[in-house]
């Protein structure tokens, strides 16, 4: 039994994965740092989680090396109804980037109010997504991740996937008072782990939710309905972009800047679709019936 | 010229005299009899409330230079009435007092409460952050207009340097306050699913805190904090006793039962055990060289030094 759950679990996060993971971390005598984070939870949330990452969306990552050490903020495009997405980008730092590091994902703010899963998140170094705490962590030189979409990207439906909704303003602001060199990450795979056919609104307000999907398998087949489909995901980290300017500039000049960052974020991710190895099978049935 | 601290009979008070023992003649008023076990160092007035005239004539008879105004009740076990008369009224009368008889300083304590516990809640709540707590909480309404009292007492007598802390929980071996009774519980109520952060400070620290702004010419509201941050969980395992889950819904109905017997916290209190209010008192340690001996854990662990008291 412990051999099939270490097969399926994989091996304990290594002391040195776990030295550096804490050596960034900044944790006080209890070994939290203000937000919550546990390095030792998160590298054994990682353990587990892992297990999604190799075997059922089996992750495969170009470029981490552009990331750079100290601040940075990684900006990926949301789609998938979970946030799957986000995870899977959190467990390719800890797990494949070198140095290893934590990311903080910058959270709804709804998110506090869900039992269980607000305590998880937080003790991983997932916070409120207030500008406060973006700030004062980029001080801390952490690696904070964005979703410039927010629910709009997560929330949108099978028809729209990797197409990037209206993108918020408030990180390139963020990152010039900060000087934080913004990475574009382009997510391919996450996006139809959930195709959403319908979003039921009234029954989500009802719930205090931001959307509610509903897809083929979901809620028909009731808790087995929200398995994510086993979609191979590429992650693609881009060259560092580093604003520099007044941070107080007029919105027409960042507007210009967070088009800047969703085009090229928007041109990563069609390159990235492009590049997917297609399915043989559907060639060979495009094919069929011609000389 | 003589040094007047209100809530005398309190445990912080007594760790405050301490330290400005041997200086300035020291006057303590309080409600409550002086325990016997800690005399008062100098003379102590028992009144019946803040606002009677016997203050104004304390103030007469021994001319307070400093006044540090820790008789706060802070104690849930009262009705809003109460305690809106003691905090709010009895404040304004003394701060009354210290504007006719002029006083050079006055040191006053506040708490973090004032900030609400709210899903929202940035990490590291400086002092110009609004004052959610009313709106969430209407109970907690004589905390923040305490706090209104003060802050404006503050612009608008600058003759007065006033300086106000917002301290974090304070426990300690010697403290009988809430958080300390319920840390030292053998067994105590969490709620279920959520396990926010939480700060802590030492008995010692605070102490310390308030002679140093006793001592110092700044004036303005300040954060005071310990050292770092802990899940509430994980400090009551430290403090010695056992976390008891309870969801939630039961528990907010359980706690209200519970508060109307006077049994336990009352309601309003939950959400800070909910969501995190994380103050920051970087300012506080910047500019009075504020910090603090004890950290998190030490601080939980003192709790251990004494049995669990019935006041």
């Amino acid at each position: 039994m412990p051999g099939l759950i270490q097969r399926l679990v994989g091996p304990p996060i290594s002391p040195e994965t776990l030295a550096a993971l804490k050596a960034t971390s900044a944790v006080n005598s209890a070994g939290y740092d203000p937000w919550g984070l546990n390095p030792e939870y998160a590298a054994e949330a990682t353990r587990y989680f892992s297990f999604l990452y190799r075997h059922w969306l089996r992750v495969e990552t170009h470029g981490l090396e552009n990331v750079p050490q100290g601040r940075v903020m990684l900006v990926p495009n949301h789609g998938g109804q979970l946030p799957l997405d986000g995870m899977m980008v959190g467990l390719a730092m800890a797990l494949e980037a070198s140095p290893p590091r934590v990311v903080r994902g910058m959270v709804e703010r709804w998110f506090p109010s869900l039992p269980f899963v607000s305590t998880l998140f937080v003790r991983c170094g997932q916070v409120v997504g207030d500008p406060e705490n973006c700030e004062a962590l980029l001080r801390r030189e952490q690696c904070i991740m964005v979703f410039p979409e927010g629910v709009r990207g997560s929330g949108k439906l099978w028809s729209e996937r990797y197409r990037l909704q209206e993108f918020g303003s408030g990180f390139v602001r963020i990152a010039l008072e900060t000087r934080t060199p913004i990475v574009p990450v382009a997510i391919i795979g996450c996006e139809e782990t959930y195709p959403a056919i319908y979003n039921a609104k009234t029954l989500a307000k009802l719930m205090d939710a931001p959307y509610l999907p509903v897809t083929p398998t979901w809620p028909l087949l009731g808790p087995l309905g929200a398995l994510p489909l086993p979609v191979k995901v590429q992650l693609y980290f881009g060259k560092p972009i580093l604003f520099s300017g007044d941070p107080d500039e007029p919105d027409e000049k960042t507007h210009a800047r967070v088009e800047q960052v969703k085009s090229t974020l928007q041109g990563m991710i069609d390159e990235g679709l492009r590049a997917r190895p297609r399915l043989k099978a559907l060639d060979r049935l495009a094919r069929w019936g011609r000389p | 010229m003589s040094v007047l601290i209100t809530g005398a009979a309190g445990a912080l008070a007594a760790l405050v005299t301490q330290r400005l023992e041997g200086g300035e003649p020291l006057v303590g008023v309080d409600l409550r009899p002086m325990r016997a076990e800690r005399p008062f160092p100098g003379d102590y007035i028992q009144l019946n409330r803040y606002s009677s005239r016997r203050m104004a004539d304390v103030f007469r008879k021994y001319k307070p230079r400093l006044v540090i105004h820790l008789g706060v009740r802070a104690g849930f076990q009262r009705s809003m009435q109460d305690r809106y008369t003691n905090n709010v009224l009895g404040t304004r009368h003394l701060l009354q007092l210290c504007e006719r008889y002029p006083v050079q300083r006055v040191v006053a304590l506040s708490t973090y409460h004032v900030y609400g516990a709210h899903q929202h809640n940035a990490v590291g709540i400086r002092e110009d952050a609004p004052l959610r707590a009313s709106q969430i909480f209407p109970e907690l309404a004589d905390a923040v207009e305490l706090d209104h009292t003060l802050t404006t007492f503050m612009w608008r007598q600058r003759q007065v340097s006033t300086i106000v802390l917002r301290p974090c929980n304070v426990i300690g071996p010697t403290l009988n306050n809430q958080i300390s009774r319920l840390l030292r519980s053998q067994r105590s109520p969490r709620l279920l699913g959520f396990d926010p952060m939480l700060q802590f400070m030492h008995e010692d620290d605070a102490a310390r805190a308030i002679a140093l702004a006793c001592q110092s010419n700044r004036w303005g509201v300040y954060n005071v904090a310990g050292e770092g941050t802990i899940p509430y969980e994980e400090a009551i395992r430290h403090a010695g006793g056992r976390p008891v889950p309870i969801p939630s819904f039961p528990a907010y109905v359980a706690v209200s039962l519970l508060w109307r017997l006077r049994l336990i916290f009352p309601q309003h209190l939950m959400d800070y055990f909910r969501y995190p209010t994380v103050i920051d008192d970087s300012s506080f340690r910047k500019e009075l060289g504020f910090e603090p001996n004890h950290n998190t854990l030490e601080t939980l662990a003192s709790l251990r030094l004494s049995p669990p008291r019935r006041s």
